[in-house]
């Protein structure tokens, strides 16, 4: 029986083990090194372990083999004997250590793994708070500008308007849907005769309106169109008096196209109507006198020739005084007409530079008041003046401004018939470098039916015979030529004339020439 | 006397105190009440005691043998891991697999000789003289001459080790390298 011998396994054994112990410290060295780099690594700290444990597995086994050699050849066998076990119970643990080291590895790799996909999430979470930070950082920063950009854009608009709605001359106003006004400027507060914006607030528009089928017609194209333009509407004024208004307006309406109320804008055509009117007139006047003239002109040869004759025959029957007093009275009839046919050539005749010079018009009119107050008092008739001291002089015909002033007068005279005031106030408009003289009287007024044909030729309220009606037909003709015009108002417009208990007022505007422009006091 | 003491003052607690601390109170005094019972039973009727058992001579060996199966097992599942869930490619990794594929084969192979030593018989090992005269004695059987090679573990083993240490040699290399590239960056 042949056995095998052991020595090369011992060789093997012995050697080996010199080498794990090298090699697991090497490992060890190794392992230390990388953990120390990357401290917070898994894979390194679990390797490190993995070679300590080696390092121990290899050191006691390997000792311990190497001992049994030295204890052998020193002949203490029984001293390995003793150490054996020690060796075998370190080896048992130190590869159940490496296993729960393994598995524990796996375990805390599996923990990491959830751990670093919630970093993962966390971080992309994170970056998208930062970019919302970021955002919110930057609008927060921009926002405080952005507000007051907001509000000067804001401020600036409202001034805009607010400059619109208060500075204009023309009427603005807001209605609520049941057509109440909800809001007027200051120059429709002073249209329509009011004081305070609270005055009108509430107040229904139709009751503004003089004619309720305007109103109908007004509200009904509101609704149908959402605008109306260029409406012309009466509307009446605190006082009673009219105004003659273009309304253009829009309605307001909801997301249902309900209408909710309404803004608009009126402007006062008074002035351009009655300035219209006037132009109307001034043609009627100018075609009038057209016929006038020429009918005047032919008529009047034949009267000369008329009362030539009949003077002629006044001397040739001085001794029948019968037939004398019949000529006498064809005289003065025939006189009477020339007179009709002077005034008719007055009035279409045109003005002659040569007559005109410079004129003071305050001395023109107390002139006129010596010759004609006698007669106003014998009426119980005075005269109330109130002429503006230092009136720049005008540049007219004396004659003929005097002519006006005594047809004015007369008219108020004849208004008033017994027991009134006649005013007369002169004033002088710096600005519009204009002469106003204002003659009132405190008659009955006239009828506005009738107010806007008083300046026509041959219209007269008075009685047959006894006016011709070409007063003041004759006296716009002159203001005209002067360059001026005359507005008559009833009740007048101005409240201190209204105080002085006036019921009708000329306005007589008269311009100054270049070289007159100046005040005496001046 | 305690627990009759006791028990009047319990059922006065009970009444004003909540239901749920009540509770706790009563199971921790009956606790003490049985530990105190048994005390004095085992003081009054003492008996062997049954907590310490001495094993056998087999046990240590067992244990070893449990703790190789162990350690392999780790080894198959760590190479399974790395296998079908790698955590990183290139040399140091291919290195590691091996490493651990020859500690494996170590294990089986130490796991086979403390099998077969078992079986050996007496006198299987003649073990007289100077270490030169130890060998393992005829008939060689195919279980003695696994006995003979396996005996030479450190093929296996000492293999393992060195490629555990070229794996860690690289990745610390690699390591160094990226801290480097990390600190020149920054």
């Amino acid at each position: 029986m042949m056995g095998l011998p052991l020595f090369p396994v011992f060789i093997v054994d012995f050697f080996g083990s010199a080498l794990m112990i090298i090699l697991s410290v090497t490992a060890s060295f190794h392992a230390r090194r990388l953990v120390r780099l990357n401290p917070k690594n898994v894979l390194w700290t679990y390797l490190f372990w993995l070679c300590m444990a080696l390092v121990a597995f290899a050191l006691s086994r390997s000792i311990g083999h190497m001992l049994r050699f030295i204890f052998i050849l020193l002949d203490f066998p029984h001293v390995w004997e003793t150490l054996s076990p020690y060796s075998g119970g370190l080896n048992t643990l130190v590869f159940s250590s490496v296993a729960v080291l393994t598995f524990y590895y796996y375990n805390v790799q599996g923990v990491i793994q959830r751990v670093r996909d919630d970093a993962n999430s966390l971080a992309r979470a994170n970056r998208q708070l930062e970019k919302v930070h970021a955002e919110l950082r930057n609008l927060n920063t921009t926002l405080e500008q952005r507000v007051e950009n907001r509000t000067r854009e804001l401020k600036v608009s409202e001034q805009k308007f607010r400059h619109l709605y208060e500075g204009s001359k023309d009427m603005i106003f807001f209605c609520d849907a049941g057509g109440r006004i909800n809001g007027i400027n200051s120059s429709g507060i002073e249209m329509l005769g009011y004081d305070r914006e609270e005055e009108l607030i509430g107040c229904p528009l139709p009751s503004l309106f003089v004619d309720e089928e305007k109103w109908a017609k007004y509200y009904c194209r509101l609704g149908s169109q959402g605008h109306v333009r260029d409406f012309e509407v009466e509307l009446l004024r605190r006082d009673g008096s009219h105004l003659y208004m273009m309304i253009t307006a829009t309605a307001i309406v909801d997301e249902a196209n309900n209408m909710q109320g309404s803004e608009g804008i009126a402007k006062d055509l008074t002035h351009f109507k009655m300035m219209t009117d006037q132009l109307i007139q001034s043609e009627n006047l100018a075609s009038v006198g057209q016929l006038a003239a020429g009918v005047a002109h032919e008529i009047n040869t034949p009267l000369g020739i008329i009362l030539g004759y009949t003077q002629l025959l006044e001397e040739d029957f001085t001794d029948r005084p019968e037939v004398l007093e019949t000529l006498r009275i064809v005289e003065k009839q025939t006189r009477i007409c020339k007179r009709i046919v002077a005034d008719l050539l007055k009035f279409s005749r045109h003005s002659l530079e040569g007559d005109k010079k410079s004129v003071d018009i305050n001395q023109c009119i107390e002139e006129v008041l010596a010759i004609v107050e006698h007669s106003l008092n014998m009426d119980f008739i005075y005269v109330q003046r109130s002429l503006e001291e230092g009136l720049p002089d005008i540049y007219a015909d004396p004659e003929r401004l005097k002519q006006v002033m005594v047809n004015f007068i007369n008219n108020a005279h004849h208004a008033i018939d017994k027991e009134g005031i006649i005013g007369i106030w002169t004033h002088f408009d710096a600005h519009c470098r204009e002469l106003e003289i204002i003659i009132g009287d405190t008659g009955p007024g006239i009828p506005p039916e009738v107010i806007s044909r008083i300046f026509d030729p041959f219209f007269t309220t008075k009685g047959v015979g006894k006016g011709t009606g070409l007063g003041l037909s004759v006296s716009f003709g002159i203001i005209k030529d002067h360059g001026g015009h005359v507005e008559v108002f009833s009740p007048p417009r101005d409240p201190d004339i209204v105080a002085a208990g006036m019921r009708t007022a000329f306005h007589i505007t008269l311009p100054l020439q270049p070289e007159m422009s100046t005040p005496k006091d001046q | 006397m305690l627990t009759c003491k006791a028990a009047p003052q319990l059922s006065n607690i009970s009444t004003v105190q909540h239901n749920s601390h009540s509770g706790i109170f009563l199971s921790r005094v009956f606790c003490l009440r049985s530990f105190f019972l048994l005390l004095c039973w085992l003081t009054v009727f003492p008996q062997d005691a049954r907590a310490v058992q001495v094993h056998g001579s087999p046990e240590g060996l067992y244990v070893h043998q449990m703790a190789h199966l162990f350690f392999a097992a780790a080894l198959v599942f760590l190479l399974l891991l790395i296998h079908y869930r790698p955590i990183g490619k290139g040399k140091a990794w291919g290195y590691f697999k091996l490493s651990l594929f020859f500690f494996l084969l170590w294990n089986i192979d130490t796991f086979g000789v403390h099998w077969l030593t078992l079986r050996l018989p007496e006198g299987a090992i003649i073990s007289r003289g100077s270490l030169m005269e130890h060998q393992l004695a005829g008939p060689l059987t195919l279980e003695r001459l696994a006995y003979y090679f396996g005996r030479l573990d450190h093929l296996f083993c000492v293999p393992g080790m060195w490629f555990l240490v070229l794996s860690l040699r690289h990745f610390s290399v690699q390591s160094e390298k990226q801290e480097n590239s990390a600190e020149n960056a920054s």
